[in-house]
């Protein structure tokens, strides 16, 4: 019995301090080269709040530490949005992009820079809560749509509504872009990806959406779990299959719609973190979607590492990497997977 | 070499012209910006102009009147606005063009495709490429657009103004001190990814001939860039390009109140120039007006210094 205590707390704390070493890792590296001793030090200064000045400083504290946070949230947050939905739609393909809410709010942000939907004062909080609204918007379609066609709300129907809905969504932005003019450059942002420019104000609404829906996700383990016998059977062992479902789709698509308007369209990051996750963590959902908070925060953290540093001084589009990296990977395990290796 | 060219065959043709005994040839022959020789049969007299600059280059050398087309982006001088507008880069309509019945189409390297051009030149239209980057190439296709439409006198005139002009200005700049000033040049704003000028640009030379040095110069063209280098970096002066639709914080403003830029030189010094003339941005005869604007800037900051 005692064993078994000891090895769930190290069962927790190996990937925390993976995190945490992943965190270390990308704050100290970066385009300008700062000994690690005194990133580390500017970092505890600047927890306490002592005074310090400098542009190694403003470089750490105030462009790597904000981003880095920012990758890590978004990478949680995409990775749990994505394990939440295979789970859901038993669906080993299914993801807040294949959904649509991602393309969803990306067209909603860039609706919103073309018709200059800004609040006063509060800078991208148009952007945001357009895309937000946009993901919510997107996922009502999706749902009245499939219900209307099937009222069972069957999976299969969900996901090739959303696959449709996505090239619907995506041949709007083409429009916009077109009659955009020059205004496009910006919107090019939203296909790719970027978490250059990250700040505090959009860290703290990150950790805010990822605490309030991760948590809801995580609570809903059980449910998720009961989905993988098929929706009759978790019908048969309990679970309000209806209510359950539409309260894991709303919380994607918060969380995708506020991933989208922070660092713009990331790809895969849902797709293979929890596919690799759950080859480690086996399918129960109690287990698997903690890891993926660890797992994907590390993923994208790293990647975003890469997209800063690689070509230095020159930056990449961390989509880029994320599909790059993602891809890859993504091969060499279902490869794995199809030859019986495991 | 192309310019070597183009006077080569002038030479040519006025000792065509002396000699007596040969009928008159009008036969216009160049080679564009891409590399390939095309022969007009005479100076072209109507034009159809996609690229802001080369339209800038064609007014500026007198040769307006013979414009009957430019591309939509083409906003100045005012009077080329009465010309009926094209759609231009990737949208580019080869049927609105042809119906112009132009004898010569100006584009950019990067405005056309070979299919496009082959298009054009099926229909009998000659295609002249241009493809001005750095400041030397402005000058080449001055001589290049003054050799099409025949205005080859004044081409010379206007180069030879810009290069005095130019001249003057970098000599008053470096009186007030910008040798050995570093500038950025950002032309995308921090919240979609920062990208930069870098050498090769005829901003980048208008900077040069003044002293000052692109923080970003070993990098050539433009690039997405890490703001971490940039604060690094730490340039005593900021230009920026960045698209502005009269929403939220002028480009300018927004620079100045980016998180960790308050300690950059150029934000310490309001060192900061936003371009809303286009002049920075189009290679042609108002780079001067470009070079100007550096100069405003470093009058204003030289006065700032004396008042101190």
């Amino acid at each position: 019995m005692k064993d078994r205590g000891v090895i769930k707390e190290l069962a927790v704390l190996i990937p925390a301090l993976g995190t945490l070493a992943a965190l270390v890792l990308c704050v100290c590296a970066g385009s300008v080269n700062i000994p690690a001793e005194k990133v580390l030090s500017t970092v505890w200064n600047g927890i306490w709040g002592r005074p310090q000045s400098g542009a190694e400083v403003s470089i750490i504290l105030r462009v790597r530490l904000p981003r880095v946070l920012c990758a890590m949230l978004c990478g949680s947050a995409l990775s749990l949005s994505g394990a939440a939905m295979q789970g859901l739609l038993r669906n080993p393909l299914a993801d807040g992009s294949t959904l649509g809410v991602a393309s969803g709010a990306s067209l909603g942000a860039a609706s919103a820079i073309l018709l200059g939907i800004r609040f006063p004062g509060v800078p991208l909080a148009g952007t945001m809560v357009t895309a937000i609204l946009f993901a919510f918007l997107s996922l009502a379609a999706i749902l009245a749509l499939a219900f209307a066609m099937d009222r069972s709300l069957s999976t299969h129907t969900i996901i090739l509504i959303g696959i449709i809905y996505t090239m619907f969504v995506s041949s709007a932005m083409s429009l916009l872009v077109t009659f955009s003019g020059e205004k496009l450059r910006s919107i090019t942002f939203w296909t790719m990806g970027s978490f250059s420019g990250a700040d505090y104000p959009q860290v703290l609404i990150l950790l805010g959406t990822l605490v309030v829906c991760g948590a809801g996700l995580v609570m809903l383990s059980p449910e998720l779990n009961a989905f993988s016998g098929g929706e009759k059977n978790a019908a048969h062992l309990g679970v309000n299959v209806k209510a359950v479902r539409f309260i894991v789709l709303v919380l994607v698509s918060v969380m995708v719609g506020v991933c989208v308007s922070v660092g713009g369209s990331v790809a895969f990051v849902g797709l293979v973190v929890p596919h690799i996750l759950r080859r480690l963590t086996g399918p129960d959902h109690r287990v698997l979607l903690p890891a993926c908070v660890f797992g994907g925060a590390v993923f994208l953290m790293l990647c975003d590492l890469c997209a800063r540093t690689l070509l230095s001084p020159v930056e990449l589009p961390v989509g880029v990497v994320t599909s790059m990296i993602g891809a890859a990977v993504f091969v060499v395990v279902f490869y794995r997977t199809r030859k019986g290796v495991r | 070499m192309t310019g070597k060219i183009i006077s080569l065959f002038l030479c040519v043709m006025m000792l065509a012209g002396c000699g007596p005994a040969l009928a008159e040839d009008t036969r216009v022959t160049v080679t564009d910006m891409a590399g390939r020789e095309i022969t007009l049969d005479a100076p072209a007299e109507r034009v159809v102009v996609l690229q802001p600059g080369d339209a800038e280059i064609l007014y500026a050398i007198g040769a307006g009147d013979k414009v009957v087309g430019r591309g939509a982006y083409v906003d100045w001088p005012e009077e080329a606005l009465e010309v009926p507008s094209v759609m231009s880069g990737y949208e580019t309509n080869l049927e609105e063009i042809i119906a112009l019945s132009p004898q010569a189409v100006i584009m950019t390297v990067m405005s056309q495709t070979e299919e496009q051009v082959k298009a054009l030149e099926d229909a009998g239209i000659r295609v002249i490429v241009t493809d001005a980057q750095s400041l030397e190439d402005i000058y080449t296709c001055i001589a290049l657009l003054g050799a099409v439409v025949g205005r080859n006198d004044e081409a010379k005139e206007l180069a030879a103004s810009m290069r005095a002009e130019l001249a003057g200005i970098a000599a008053e700049a470096k009186a007030l001190g910008s040798e050995g000033k570093t500038f950025y040049y950002e032309e995308s704003p921090l919240q979609w990814g920062l990208w930069a000028g870098g050498s090769g640009i005829f901003f980048d030379d208008l900077c040069a001939m003044m002293g000052m040095k692109n923080i970003f110069g070993d990098l050539s063209g433009h690039n997405s860039v890490s703001e971490e280098q940039v604060l690094a970096l730490n340039p005593d002066l900021i230009f920026t390009t960045t698209m502005y639709y009269g929403e939220g914080p002028a480009p300018d403003e927004e620079i100045a109140s980016r998180a960790g830029w308050e300690n950059v030189s150029a934000v310490k010094n309001g060192a900061i120039l936003f371009d809303n003339t286009s002049s920075i941005a189009r290679p042609g005869p108002r780079v001067v007006d470009a070079a100007e604007l550096i100069l405003e800037l470093l009058r204003t900051l030289a006065a700032g210094n004396n008042a101190a």
